[in-house]
């Protein structure tokens, strides 16, 4: 008898608490839809804070600035690249209304975001973390990821082996446990396709020097080169490869390694260079070509990887609150998950209810010489992938 | 044999990066944090003169010099007032000095990665010992030996060198001879701040040119400056070979433990040899 008296009222007090719960979230609607906007606008990823600022700025603007006919107020915070910062900083901005975190870059920012997010039941919007573990399937039910995993970039590697003819290529990775796992399973794979693996080599993150390695893999009759590395890393490496003459004979490429604002930094000698490409300004479909003119006329600028995934992702996820009507954020995570954009920028996407990780196609390109308007090394897309053989059923 | 090769130009490019630090520390007893961000400078000052004049060598002549000027109003204006502090203030002032050269780099040159390409005569790559060793590399080792040679010159066999060394010893009985002390050292320390340019500079076609670049070579220059021995520029030029052929026979054989090699080699030295594994008593030079 206790023992129901009790399951009584425990039920009776969830049910208050559910009821005023619900009613605080319908009730109280703010003056204005605040966003939280953890970014990295120093260190070694400014460069992508930027490029991610201006192209969710731009959704937000494209949209009248209002969501749920109300103005959105986005607070723009420093991450410095790090994930203490950007724990801290999303704290704050939690604290002040945020109803929405968007950030950070680095995975390992992200991964420390979507701790306090989780626990604070507030949508974190990642449009650039590539690391795999951010959306998995069981996993973080206020995370969203509108862009590419890494596991996406390493597939579209290995369809690019086998599309190119590429029959014994040698792999080289920035040390480290996402490149490893990223590794063993293009290494899998790649021999199951047939084609044979004569070496890998694991120089720390953040290397200086490559030519060594480099040497070591002119010698060998590998006639491609995996590169599992990006950022600096990946532009040194071309770099040190081109004064060595090292793609003459053989094939560079990465998942990735390279986009036109890395191509910039490592000049000519990234001509040839094949690489994922997350977004790219040339994708031929209405929704890309009325945001690249947008973005042209207000930056007078190409909008790179960064700003088109911010804007894609900024602009879904905003479209999917606005549809619901309520200013409950359990009513927005149950709309975007499971949600379809047919007008990406990218084309197709859709939100996989699972693990919250979109579906999309993949980007895969080239390095070759542009001619003005277009910066003067720009990414041709060679190919594109579909999402079937990119992503794993989430049960895997 | 090729991976030798590649092993001193390594070596060379590391005893580059390090020279001004040690020099400052040895002769001012300043441990600069700032030589990161000074080599950083080096490197964008060298880019801008290469984008204006098309001249590599313009580069790499104005770099260092517009850095001593750089380097010597540091001194002057804010390192010499706290000379005679505890050494906590100075570290604190050349941490602060990162804060405010990464900023000025940050607003006058931006966010993006800059590019520079090697000289027109080292563009290619030669054919030795069965490798195509890039010719760039053949043009640090030489560099790097003149440079060393020409420190060893001027701070062992010199006037100059030999009264640098003086003021480091005995700043006050070198005063009474009639020497303006306090002009020597914002001396060194402009010399040291042009040293640090020039490895950026030299650094510029190998690495990208970006902010933050200071950061990943201020650890390479600490590692050579206690293992040559602090302060002592014929042991960083030991130390920084044998770094390289370390990491050069690291890279040929285990990729993934060549920091751990690194580091092993500075914690041998630090527990069996703390003065450096080149350092002789009562020398600085």
């Amino acid at each position: 008898m206790k023992i129901v008296k009790s399951t009584i009222l425990s039920a009776a007090c969830a049910a208050v608490l559910a009821f005023t719960g619900g009613n605080y979230a319908m009730a109280d609607e703010p003056e204005s839809f605040k966003i939280g906007a953890v970014l990295p606008f120093s260190g070694p990823y400014g460069i992508i804070g930027k490029g991610m600022k201006q192209g969710a700025q731009l959704a937000i603007e494209m949209r009248g600035g209002e969501v749920l006919g109300k103005p959105v107020e986005v607070t723009w915070e420093d991450s410095e690249t790090k994930p203490q910062p950007a724990v801290q900083k999303a704290t704050r901005l939690i604290s002040s209304g945020a109803q929405m975190i968007f950030g950070a870059a680095s995975s390992a920012s992200t991964a420390a975001l979507q701790g306090i997010t989780e626990q604070r039941k507030i949508p974190l919007l990642v449009t650039i973390s590539a690391d795999d573990k951010i959306t998995r399937a069981n996993g973080y039910r206020y995370t969203f990821r509108t862009s590419n995993t890494l596991g996406m970039e390493i597939r579209m590697a290995l369809e690019f082996t086998k599309a190119a003819g590429l029959k014994k290529v040698y792999g080289v990775g920035a040390d480290y446990a996402v490149t490893r796992d990223g590794w063993d399973a293009y290494k899998a794979a790649a021999e199951e396709a047939g084609v044979e693996i004569v070496g890998i080599d694991y120089p720390p993150l953040g290397n200086r020097d490559y030519s060594v390695i480099i040497d070591k893999i002119s010698k060998t009759d590998a006639d491609g080169v995996i590169l599992i590395v990006t950022g600096s890393d990946g532009v040194t490496f071309l770099k040190q490869a081109g004064q060595a003459g090292l793609g003459k004979n053989k094939v560079l490429f990465g998942p990735v390694l390279q986009d036109e604002v890395l191509a910039a930094a490592v000049g000519p000698d990234a001509v040839g260079a094949a690489s994922g490409v997350r977004y790219h300004y040339s994708l031929d479909n209405p929704a890309n070509k009325a945001f690249v003119e947008a973005y042209r006329a207000k930056y007078n600028e190409w909008p790179d990887s960064f700003a088109g995934e911010a804007f894609d992702g900024m602009s879904w996820f905003l479209d999917a609150v606005d549809s619901t009507n309520s200013w409950d954020r359990e009513e927005w995570v149950k709309a975007f998950e499971g949600s379809v954009r047919e007008n990406s920028v990218e084309g197709r996407k859709e939100m996989r209810a699972c693990d919250h990780q979109a579906l999309q196609v993949g980007l895969w390109g080239v390095v070759e010489k542009g001619e003005a308007p277009y910066p003067d090394l720009k990414m041709k897309i060679t190919n594109i992938f579909q999402p079937d053989v990119l992503f794993p059923a989430c049960e895997e | 044999m090729s991976t030798i090769v590649i092993g001193l130009s390594m070596g060379m490019l590391l005893f580059l990066l390090a020279a001004g630090l040690t020099l400052i520390f040895g002769m001012l007893r300043v441990i600069n944090f700032a030589h990161g961000s000074l080599y950083m400078l080096g490197a964008y000052l060298a880019f801008q003169m290469v984008s204006v004049t098309g001249s590599f060598w313009a580069g790499l002549v104005a770099a260092p010099i517009i850095a001593a000027i750089i380097g010597a109003l540091m001194e002057r204006i804010a390192l010499r007032p706290v000379y005679d502090r505890d050494h906590v203030y100075q570290l604190l002032l050349t941490f602060g000095f990162i804060l405010v050269l990464d900023e000025a780099v940050r607003i006058i040159w931006g966010l993006e990665y800059k590019q520079m390409y090697p000289p027109e005569l080292f563009a290619g790559a030669i054919e030795m010992f069965g490798s195509s060793v890039p010719s760039y590399r053949l043009f640090i080792i030489g560099f790097g030996a003149a440079v060393s040679a020409a420190l060893f010159f001027m701070l062992d066999r010199s006037r100059y060198g030999m009264i640098i060394r003086a003021a480091s010893g005995d700043p006050e009985m070198v005063r009474t001879l009639g020497i303006n002390v306090s002009l020597v050292r914002t001396g060194v320390f402009s010399f040291g701040a042009g040293l640090a340019a020039l490895g950026g500079a030299v650094a510029g076609p190998l690495f990208p040119i970006e902010l933050g670049m200071g950061f990943n070579i201020i650890i390479d220059s600490f590692i050579v400056v206690i293992i040559g021995g602090l302060g002592n520029i014929r042991g960083a030029v030991m130390a920084a070979l044998l770094i390289g052929m370390t990491r050069a026979l690291g890279y040929s054989y285990a990729p993934s433990w060549v920091d751990f090699l690194t580091f092993i080699l500075l914690i041998g030295t630090l527990i069996l040899r703390p003065e450096g594994l080149f350092s002789r008593k009562g020398r600085t030079a």
